[in-house]
């Protein structure tokens, strides 16, 4: 029996001049599992709204074709019916956990229909249990990680007994074992309710963990394939969609292989073909690491740097390292490790207990963040919570001001005043003109902010720290629900960056990040660094992947698979050859 | 702070366990009442009512004090604004005038005495309903009470999301010190901490309203506002207990408003 039917259906935004969707014609049947990929601006959340409802009840737009839901034309109906046939689970587990505990959020759709009490107790139990969050029933959402709140959000849905399930990018914000244990959660419950189940999603790597019936990829509107799995990874269409390919499939075709149809990739249990293991084993060289040649001089140290808030356990643990000029350094952990307390202590806002951080020679816990902030940047995930200017040029020179008029402040003779004034203007127009033509965005010096693409404003939100002249950038999650193409687009701009000498710190949680664009990693558990490598050196290590909650790359499985025994080297290999690819 | 985020102080006592209604409806009537006199005894009957309540609410004393220490600078304030502004305000009332000293007259003073202790016996209820109230159950038994749910169902969302708010702040604020543009102590000029105060508020407005669009998408998309009514998870029928807390109440009031229709006058004063 077939559920959801599109039949030339087109969608157009009441606010945009083009169609989002483009003549989908596809059919879902009952009790499938299938992803549907693509970048972001793709369509594919518009069309997961078009079946739950949200298009066209809560965005408005001109539908065209049809769409059948289980028999019913969603958009003739009301959102209430509509949300009855699907449950959705949406990407930001922070604004849908709307109770304030857990028993309430997952009786929010029972509160609504009317449910009995008995009953409705009786069923948040049951939900709860599915999903093995019984124990947390009166937590709080502030009690609550990211995964578990998730879990929540699922059993809340449940509730409603709708017969399809929408997940809308649930890996985003996810560390990499929340996510893969929610993956595994999606497929049991899958096999236990035989539900249909879309999945749209950007990580492909990491839903085929489990198998799926489908996947279908979308690019610019339309359907640019609907298969099996397996068939899809033999070719480049996710290449070409702008995804990120798994890296074990990544590493295969690099091993110029010719896929065959009994090449089944989709499982990378199953490549362990003769073929694969021939090609691959070729492919890989097993030379020793070449060393790096790094400027050796050390832009910033931290020494022995111990905190703790109020009660006792420390948050910070006797933790060191240096950063080096024009690095990119990852500093990896779970949630909770410290990972942001480190970042508040190395720009100021919060002062350590004991413990030296030192820049460029000079020791700086005692300054001001605002003496702090004058030689390391901190940038933010999202540009529009960075942004507080109408203008592009207002934006960059702002911080700029701030800086300069504190030198002003002892010049108090007034007729030197309107000289020093215009010196001062001068030299901020010069430097904003500098650092906009390093971030690109030199045409739209007199735009306003508004105006820009995401990417722009992600660049634009660098621009306004960059312009005071940084030794250090931090980042915080920059890839953050970021599809594959911006991510190496802006991935490209933070290494033009480090080639200016800038070190940059990247905060994630991403994995694939870190081996691919950082030279070295420092991985942070409860509190304590617990590595301090390269990536390949430390994604290769069983113990330190597992005790930061990180997970084996694909690439280490795939060595395990065919019998390569040297797993760190063909790592290494792999990124050096990706690298070198990708110049 | 709970961990809710709220004002929510974690305990069991009598007024915990009471039907939050009932606790709404004693803060409306305890109002009325205030508001009915200008009266010093009936100031005084409330006041210790109250701090009999407050004995028995199991509130931390510190909070008790604090609360009341601002409450306390607010009415001598207040005072101190009237006694300036309309220094004959008492005789106008009482129609006699003792001076004490200047323009200073006993009658005034005696009203802003009453006056004063008026406000301050409102301080125990709205402790009580403040502290005492778990926010989960708070727009449950303001839908009891006859307010549409969906207006109800506001509080709830705001207990949620306060904290979320008051996190992002800090966040952003944090970003925007370190670029120079600080709210705290290290920009020395208040004119300045001023300005990079109010560049917060457009990112914020920005998060806040990117915040509202995904839980109305999140409450539309479980069914919120389906049926003119809906259950309550944390429902709690109301005891026998509360039901003889009701009716008291009732009565009290009664009698507080024939006391007023009787009593006939606006300020008493005995002199």
């Amino acid at each position: 029996m077939t559920k959801i039917v599109f039949q030339n259906f087109s969608f157009r935004y009441r606010n945009l001049k083009e169609p989002t969707l483009k003549n989908i014609t596809l059919d879902i049947n009952s009790g499938e599992k299938v992803l549907i990929a693509g970048q972001s601006g793709s369509g594919k959340s518009t069309l997961m709204h078009c079946v739950n409802g949200l298009v066209p009840f809560a965005y408005d737009g001109e539908i065209s074709g049809k769409l059948f839901l289980d028999g019913i034309e969603p958009y003739e109906e009301s959102l209430f019916k509509v949300s009855k046939i699907a449950g959705t689970i949406l990407q930001d587990q922070d604004s849908q956990f709307i109770g304030l505990t857990v028993g309430e959020d997952v009786a929010f759709v029972l509160e609504n229909e009317m449910t009995p009490l008995k009953e409705m107790q009786q069923k948040v139990s049951e939900c709860l249990a599915t999903v093995d969050m019984l124990d947390y029933i009166n937590h709080s959402p502030y009690e609550l990680s990211g995964g578990q709140r998730q879990r929540v959000s699922l059993a809340g849905v449940l509730s409603s007994q709708s017969e399809i399930l929408l997940f809308d990018e649930p890996l985003a914000n996810l560390d990499p074992v929340s996510g893969k244990n929610i993956i595994s959660l999606i497929d049991d419950l899958h096999k236990e309710t035989g539900k249909t189940i879309l999945i749209v999603e950007h990580r492909i790597e990491d839903v085929l963990e489990r198998s799926v019936d489908r996947v279908i990829v979308i690019d610019q509107g339309e359907i640019i394939f609907n298969g099996k799995p397996c068939e899809l990874l033999r070719t480049d269409t996710l290449k070409n969609a702008g995804l990120r390919e798994p890296l074990y499939v990544e590493a295969i075709k690099y091993s110029e292989l010719k896929l065959e149809d009994d090449h089944k990739l989709d499982d990378i249990n199953n490549c362990d073909h003769d073929t694969i293991k021939e090609s691959v084993t070729n492919w890989f060289e097993d030379k020793l690491p070449t060393e790096e040649d790094f400027d050796t001089d050390k832009v910033l140290s931290v020494k022995d740097i111990n905190f703790s808030f109020v009660s006792n356990t420390k948050v910070i643990d006797n933790v060191s390292f240096d950063i080096r000029k024009g690095e990119i350094v990852s500093i990896l952990g779970n949630n909770g490790a410290g990972k942001s307390t480190l970042s508040n202590l190395i720009t100021g806002i919060l002062k350590p207990d004991s413990g030296e951080i030192v820049l460029d020679g000079e020791v700086i816990n005692n300054l001001s963040v605002k003496a702090i902030g004058d030689k390391i940047g901190y940038v933010m995930q999202n540009p529009n919570n960075m942004t507080v200017k109408h203008m592009l040029r207002d934006e960059v020179t702002l911080g700029l001001r701030a800086g300069l008029e504190e030198a002003d402040r002892f010049n108090f003779l007034n007729r030197w005043w309107r000289a020093k004034s215009k010196v001062c203007e001068n030299t901020i127009e010069t430097k904003f003109i500098d650092t906009i033509k390093k971030c690109k965005l030199y045409g739209y010096r007199n735009w306003p902010l508004s105006s820009l693409s995401y990417g722009q404003k992600r660049r634009a939100s660098i621009a306004s720290v960059l312009a005071r002249e940084p030794r250090v950038l931090i980042l915080d999650e920059p890839t953050a629900g970021q599809d594959y193409s911006n991510y190496s687009e802006f991935m490209k701009f933070m290494n033009e960056l480090s080639g200016y000498g800038i070190a940059i710190i990247l905060i994630t949680h991403d994995m694939h990040l870190a081996l691919e664009y950082t030279n070295r990693s420092i991985v942070m558990s409860d509190g304590k660094k617990i590595a301090d490598d390269t990536p390949a050196n430390i994604f290769s290590q069983e113990d330190i992947v597992k005790k930061a909650n990180l997970r084996e790359t694909s690439l280490g499985k795939l060595a395990d698979v065919i019998g390569i025994e040297n797993k760190h080297g063909f790592i290494q290999h792999f990124i050096d050859f990706d690298r070198e690819r990708k110049r | 702070m709970s961990k809710f985020g709220t004002l929510y102080v974690e305990s069991d006592s009598f007024f915990h366990r009471m039907e939050p209604s009932l606790k709404v409806l004693i803060f409306v009537l305890w109002s009325i009442t205030v508001f009915m006199f200008l009266d010093l005894r009936v100031d005084l009957v409330l006041l210790a009512l109250g701090s009999v309540f407050l004995l028995f609410s199991k509130i931390p004393f510190r909070i008790i004090r604090n609360l009341f220490i601002v409450v306390l600078l607010f009415t001598l304030t207040n005072a101190l604004f009237i006694l300036l502004i309309t220094p004959e305000y008492g005789t106008v009332l009482t129609g006699s005038t003792t001076n004490l000293f200047y323009g200073l007259t006993f009658e005034t003073l005696f009203y802003i005495f009453t006056l004063s202790l008026k406000y301050i016996s409102l301080l125990p209820v709205v402790m009580i309903l403040i502290f005492t109230t778990h926010p989960s159950r708070f727009a449950s038994s303001l839908s009891k009470l006859g307010i549409p749910y969906k207006w109800a169902y506001t509080f709830n969302i705001m207990f949620r999301y306060i904290p979320d708010i008051q996190n992002e702040f800090k966040t952003i604020a944090n970003a925007q010190a370190a670029r120079g543009l600080s709210i705290k102590k290290d920009e020395k000029s208040i004119v300045k901490r001023a300005r990079n105060l109010f560049n917060l508020t457009i990112p914020l407005i920005n998060s806040a309203l990117a915040r509202i669009d995904k839980v109305s998408n999140a409450m539309d998309l479980r069914g919120f506002g389906k049926y003119g009514k809906r259950t309550w998870y944390n429902f709690t029928p109301m005891r026998k207990v509360d039901y003889a807390v009701l009716a008291m109440t009732v009565i009290i009031f009664l009698m507080f408003l024939l006391f007023r229709i009787y009593s006939n006058t606006r300020f008493w004063y005995p002199f």
